[in-house]
C-alpha cells in the first residue's frame, strides 16, 4: 500500500479547515435543541395527556429511524413542501436557493431535540421531590426553584448522557454531505475523488475526528468536576 | 393569628381530613399527635399548600382565602409567611450550608446578599453549626442536617414554623440535639405547629395538643389535660401504647 504523504499532509490542512463547518452545525444545532428538549421533558413530566403522548411519539419516531433516513426525508421533502407553501401564498421565495446548511441546522436539531429530551427527563425525575417542596416552602417561585435547585442538581445527573450526544452529533454532522454541506468528510471526499486517494483522505478524517471528540470530551469531563463540586465531595 | 376551618381533602376515594379545624395564636406551640394515617401529615401540608386541600377556609393575619381555590399568588404569599421542617431534611444537596440558609431570603425574598449572609449566620450560630458554613449537606450527619434544615427555617423569619416528624428520620442518639434546638424556639415564644412521635418532648413544649384519628380531631386542649386525663377512650388506648404510665412535670 504506497501513502501519498504530500497528499495526505495537504488534505489534512483542507480537513482541519472545514472542523469550524462541523462544530458550526453541531453547536447551532445544541442551541436549537436544548431550550426545546428541556420544554418537551418539562411537558412530559407534566400532567397532561394529549401534549405528552404527541412527545411521546415524536421521541419513538426519531429514536426509531436512522438519521440518514430523516436526513434524506427532510431533505427531499422539505424544501418542496416549503416551496408550495410559498407559492399557496404568493410569496417570491425561491427555497430551493437556501444555503443546505439550514436543513443541517433542522435535521439535526430535532434529531437531538428528541434525544436529550429523554436525558432531561431522566435527570429531572433523577431528583427527589422534596428538592422542589422545600424551594417552594423557601418562598422561591417553580420556575426559581428550577434555575437555582432542580436544574443544577439534574445537569450533573445528564451531563455524561450529553456528552454523549454532542459526541455522537458531531460524528452524525458527516452524514451532512448528503445535503451538500461541506464539512470535515465532505471535503475530504471531494479532494480523494481527484486522484482516487481515498486511504489517505479518511486516515486524515479519522484523526481529525478523534482530535475533535477528545476535546469535546475532556470539555465535559471539567464541567461535570466543576458543577458537581457538591457531589464529589461526597465521594472522597 | 391563622385560623383553619373545616379543611378536607381526598385521595381518590380515601378520605384523609374529614373536616379538621385547628386556631394557632402567636406563642403557641401546637402539638398534633396521632397513629400513622391519621392525617397528620396532610394536614400539616395543607396549610401551606404542599398538598392542596379539597375543601376549607384559611385565616392568616389579613389573609382570609379557600384553600381549594387559592391562586399561585395567594399561596406564595403564605408560603413566604411560613417555614417548613422536613421529616428527611430536604437540604437543597447543590447549595452550601450557609447558602442553603440564605437561599429563602436573597431568592425567595430578595433580601441583599451581605445582609441574608449576616441573618443566615446567626440561624446558624443558633443551631450550633457555625462552624459548618461552608460544608456540602452531604458532608453532615442527620442531626446537623436537620438543625441547618431548623436553621433554613428561622432565618426567614416566618410567622410559623411547620415541622413535620423532624426527629422520626434521625438515629436515637441524634434526636436529643434537634430536640433541644425545638425546645429553645419554643421557649422564645417562636410559633410552631408540630407533628412528632416524641411524646415526652411534645409534653414538654406544647401549649396546645392535638390528637388526631382517621381523619378528625378526637381531643385537644393544653398537655396536661390530653397527657393526664384524656376523655376520650380512643386517646386513652393510643396513650397506653406509646407511653408507660408517665408523671406529667412541669
Amino acid at each position: 500500500m504506497d501513502i501519498n504523504y504530500q497528499f495526505l499532509l495537504k488534505t489534512f490542512y483542507l480537513v482541519l479547515a472545514a472542523v469550524p463547518m462541523t462544530l458550526n452545525i453541531t453547536v447551532v444545532s445544541l442551541l436549537i435543541a436544548t431550550p426545546l428538549a428541556f420544554y418537551l421533558a418539562v411537558v412530559r413530566l407534566r400532567p397532561g395527556k394529549y401534549l405528552r403522548r404527541l412527545i411521546s411519539a415524536y421521541v419513538t419516531f426519531v429514536r426509531g429511524t436512522p438519521i440518514v433516513l430523516q436526513i434524506l426525508m427532510i431533505y427531499s421533502v422539505l424544501p418542496s413542501f416549503l416551496n408550495s407553501i410559498c407559492k399557496g401564498f404568493g410569496w417570491e421565495i425561491n427555497v430551493f436557493d437556501w444555503n443546505p446548511i439550514l436543513y443541517a441546522y433542522i435535521v439535526f436539531s430535532l434529531n437531538t431535540a428528541a434525544l436529550l429530551c429523554e436525558v432531561f427527563r431522566s435527570a429531572l425525575g433523577s431528583i427527589d421531590k422534596g428538592q422542589l417542596e422545600a424551594s417552594l416552602c423557601a418562598g422561591l417561585t417553580s420556575w426559581q426553584a428550577y434555575r437555582h435547585i432542580l436544574i443544577p442538581q439534574a445537569l450533573v445527573v445528564a451531563l455524561p448522557n450529553i456528552c454523549n450526544i454532542t459526541v455522537n452529533l458531531i460524528k452524525g454532522t458527516s452524514l451532512a454531505f448528503l445535503m451538500t454541506v461541506k464539512d470535515m468528510t465532505a471535503v475530504a471526499k471531494v479532494a480523494a475523488s481527484y486522484g482516487y486517494n481515498y486511504i489517505e483522505a479518511y486516515m486524515d478524517v479519522f484523526v481529525a475526528y478523534v482530535i475533535v471528540c477528545s476535546a469535546v470530551q475532556f470539555f465535559f469531563n471539567f464541567a461535570e468536576n466543576h458543577i458537581g463540586k457538591f457531589r464529589l465531595i461526597k465521594q472522597k | 393569628m391563622l385560623k383553619i376551618t373545616n379543611i378536607h381533602k381526598k385521595y381518590h376515594e380515601n378520605e384523609v381530613l374529614k373536616g379538621v379545624s385547628v386556631t394557632v395564636d402567636k406563642g403557641d406551640v401546637v402539638v398534633i399527635l396521632g397513629p400513622s394515617g391519621s392525617g397528620k401529615t396532610t394536614l400539616l401540608r395543607c396549610l401551606n399548600f404542599l398538598d392542596r386541600a379539597d375543601q376549607g377556609e384559611m385565616e392568616f393575619d389579613e389573609y382570609h382565602l379557600q384553600l381549594a381555590g387559592a391562586s399561585a399568588s395567594e399561596v406564595r404569599k403564605i408560603r413566604q409567611k411560613t417555614a417548613f421542617v422536613f421529616q428527611n431534611y430536604n437540604l437543597f444537596h447543590n447549595k452550601t450550608v450557609l447558602e442553603n440558609v440564605t437561599t429563602g431570603l436573597t431568592i425567595g425574598r430578595g433580601v441583599e446578599k451581605q445582609q441574608a449572609i449576616e441573618i443566615g449566620r446567626k440561624a446558624l450560630a443558633k443551631v450550633g453549626l457555625a462552624d459548618r458554613e461552608a460544608y456540602y449537606p452531604s458532608q453532615l450527619s442527620g442531626g446537623q442536617q436537620q438543625r441547618v434544615g431548623i436553621a433554613r427555617a428561622i432565618a426567614v423569619q416566618p410567622d410559623v414554623i411547620l415541622f413535620d416528624e423532624p426527629t422520626s428520620a434521625l438515629d436515637p442518639e441524634l434526636i436529643g440535639e434537634v430536640l433541644a434546638i425545638i425546645k429553645q424556639l419554643a421557649m422564645e415564644g417562636t410559633t410552631m405547629v408540630i407533628v412528632t412521635h416524641e411524646m415526652r418532648f411534645a409534653a414538654d413544649v406544647a401549649s396546645h395538643v392535638i390528637f388526631m384519628a382517621d381523619g378528625n380531631i378526637v381531643e385537644e386542649g393544653p398537655p396536661e389535660e390530653i397527657f393526664l386525663r384524656p376523655k376520650e377512650e380512643r386517646t386513652r388506648s393510643f396513650l397506653r401504647r406509646i407511653l408507660p404510665p408517665m408523671e406529667y412535670n412541669i
